[in-house]
């Protein structure tokens, strides 16, 4: 079986279940026993579900990274605070969002690095963000050119490139556009070279363990055919990891449902 | 419902704000309006419903009703956006040139390169002032993308007005009208001023010495061109007036994320009228609630179907005084999916 990676990105449209499997990943991750915090990428944060679940958490902000960053390469967190607040540089930062991004996925990798035990599942904003997020270190290097900072690009996307260290899970609604969307992204990865992208369909009715297909409204039984429509189409199904709908109300049911089905990701 | 010179389709991820956009822009074109359809978000389904060419993000393309196989006649304009496309268009006179080739203005430009919400905030005002169009309807990024979008005015705006009148204040007239040619040497040499010299030798410690000439280059370029930036500004103005756009917030009971939709209201509110609309998107609360499911598993799917629904229905009620509901369209081809909520909107009378 291949190592644990250190870093899980969970990424995937809005409402597609990025949160619960994310979860449901640091809770199959905890019960081999490792070490896993849970992070939102300066998202909403589910501090609650997860003290629930006894995830730990770990979170930062843009601003919070940033001024940690600057502080470090100046050696000074006065001078580091001084320098977010003035105006040229807090409406830089404003006017250019990537280079948050940057400094806090940087934040990351180096936590990371701190502490060799630590696996971190990142629970990330929509997919055409998490691009957006993989393609700065790449901008801003062409920017930079050359100094201190692109040293910083330079290690951090050694990291990121590593093999062992990055996997990503791309979330898929069991229908056509989204699993193309979700394909699209996975090329789009490739291209920046972050390989070994897996994508999960999730959400399945058809595949609800004893679900009885004759006693369906129509909608359903559309929605039935247009996902089993879809899975013929799939070249190498059965490698697919697919999950069904859970009927389960209870958040933290269907987290703890979830990590079998995640299990032969990681 | 009546059409407004800009109708803005907003919503956190997933909920099918582009397919929504794409419908009202049919539906309108069906009813002889000129209408440009314009996408912000970088995810870029507009390209798939359609099937336009990337190569041409950033120009208009016309898509008429056979192009996605339907018989009813329409026409309209549609556009991917593409921030470098925009700084070509917008910017005129002898500095072009060397803005576009400034490595940093040209990587920050790229589609993910992060200027997005800034760019498209200046190209959707430049298109309303070319009146060339009835309505412009207006495909948001997700979520707090969006946000940035309808921030990206006060940023202009700060950036030109706060940061630079320290940086500029050293530079004096001389500079205004002179050409762009190793300006990043003039300035650093008539740079005095203790916190700009403090702020750039940190800079120049972390970035190197290139960065900080290439960095004062390409804001001296912006700074030259800062008019057509700052001429954004104006349609921050325009949307928040009534007559003049309609905003729709679109949610989707698929999405589990009512609270986000919430937050999303929360901070748009302060751009927008109150005179905005909630779309619900995906309700099979009709077809569900006529279901009597006969096993405990079949059941449990139904209360779990329609937990979603009343979520989502109880946030609307608590939040929007005008909601729209649209049925899930159960089709796998997305230029059906688009044709059937074109048609939705047409029984729509407010």
């Amino acid at each position: 079986m291949d190592p644990l990676k250190r870093l899980y990105v969970v990424t995937g449209k809005g409402g597609v279940g990025k949160t619960l499997i994310s979860l449901g990943l640091a809770k199959h991750l905890q019960s081999l026993g490792k070490k896993v915090v849970h992070n939102s990428f300066d998202q909403s944060t589910h501090d609650r579900l997860c003290s629930n679940l006894d995830i730990p958490t770990w979170n930062s902000s843009l601003e919070e990274s940033a001024t940690i960053y600057i502080a470090r390469k100046l050696g000074s967190e006065t001078i580091a605070k001084w320098v977010m607040k003035t105006p040229f540089f807090s409406s830089l930062f404003d006017m250019v969002p990537g280079l948050g991004y940057m400094i806090y996925l940087g934040h990351i990798i180096d936590r990371l690095r701190n502490d060799p035990n630590l696996i971190m599942v990142l629970d990330s904003p929509s997919s055409g963000h998490l691009l957006t997020t993989f393609e700065v270190p790449h901008n801003f290097r062409e920017i930079f050119g050359s100094g201190i900072l692109v040293h910083d690009i330079n290690k951090m996307e050694e990291s990121l490139l590593s093999p062992n260290f990055l996997k990503t899970l791309i979330i898929c609604l069991p229908n056509q556009l989204s699993l193309s969307e979700g394909r699209e992204l996975k090329e789009k990865l490739a291209e920046r070279k972050i390989q070994g992208a897996e994508i999960l369909i999730n959400d399945s009715i058809s595949l609800i363990p004893g679900l009885n297909k004759d006693d369906l409204p129509n909608c359903l039984q559309e929605k039935i055919k247009i996902e089993q429509h879809l899975f013929e189409g799939v070249e190498s199904f059965d490698e697919l990891t697919k999950i069904p709908h859970f009927s389960s109300l209870d958040e933290k049911e269907i987290i703890m449902a979830l990590q079998n089905y995640v299990k032969g990701l990681v | 419902m009546k059409p407004k010179p800009i109708e803005i389709f907003c919503g956190t991820g997933g909920v099918g704000k582009t397919t929504m956009a794409s419908s009202r822009a049919i539906h309108l074109a069906t009813q002889g309006k000129k209408v440009l359809l314009i996408t912000i978000d970088p995810s870029r389904r507009l390209k798939e419903v359609f099937g336009l060419n990337d190569d041409l993000a950033g120009e208009v393309e016309t898509v008429t009703n056979d192009r996605i196989g339907s018989d009813k006649k329409f026409q309209f304009d549609a556009m991917l956006m593409s921030p470098q496309a925009t700084i070509n268009r917008m910017i005129q006179g002898s500095s072009k040139g060397e803005l576009l080739k400034n490595p940093i203005i040209k990587t920050l430009s790229k589609p993910y390169g992060g200027m997005n919400e800034i760019m498209a905030m200046i190209e959707v005002n430049l298109r309303l002032k070319g009146k060339k169009y009835d309505t412009i309807v207006l495909d948001t990024p997700p979520g707090k993308h969006f946000i940035d979008f309808l921030e990206s005015a006060q940023k202009i705006n700060q950036f030109f007005d706060k940061s630079f009148l320290d940086l500029f204040r050293y530079l004096g007239k001389s500079f205004e009208g002179s050409r762009t040619q190793n300006i990043s040497k003039k300035i650093l040499g008539g740079i005095v001023a203790k916190g700009v010299k403090k702020l750039l030798s940190y800079l120049d410690k972390v970035t190197g010495q290139m960065f900080v000439e290439e960095f004062i280059d390409a804001v001296s370029g912006l700074y030259q061109n800062r008019e057509y930036f700052l001429e954004g500004l104006e349609l921050e103005e325009k949307l928040k007036i009534q007559s003049f756009s309609n905003w729709f917030l679109v949610t989707s009971v698929e999405q589990q994320k009512v609270t986000q939709a919430g937050e999303l209201k929360d901070q748009a509110v302060q751009f927008m009228h109150y005179d905005n609309f909630l779309i619900v998107n995906k309700t099979l609360q009709k077809q569900l609630s006529d279901w009597n499911p006969q096993s405990d598993i079949n059941k449990a799917l139904k209360d779990s179907m329609i937990f979603r629904e009343e979520m989502i229905m109880s946030f609307s009620r608590k939040n929007f005084n005008r909601i729209l509901e649209f049925e899930e369209i159960l089709s796998d081809s997305p230029s059906e999916h688009v044709l059937k909520l074109s048609e939705s909107w047409d029984q729509i009378s407010l």
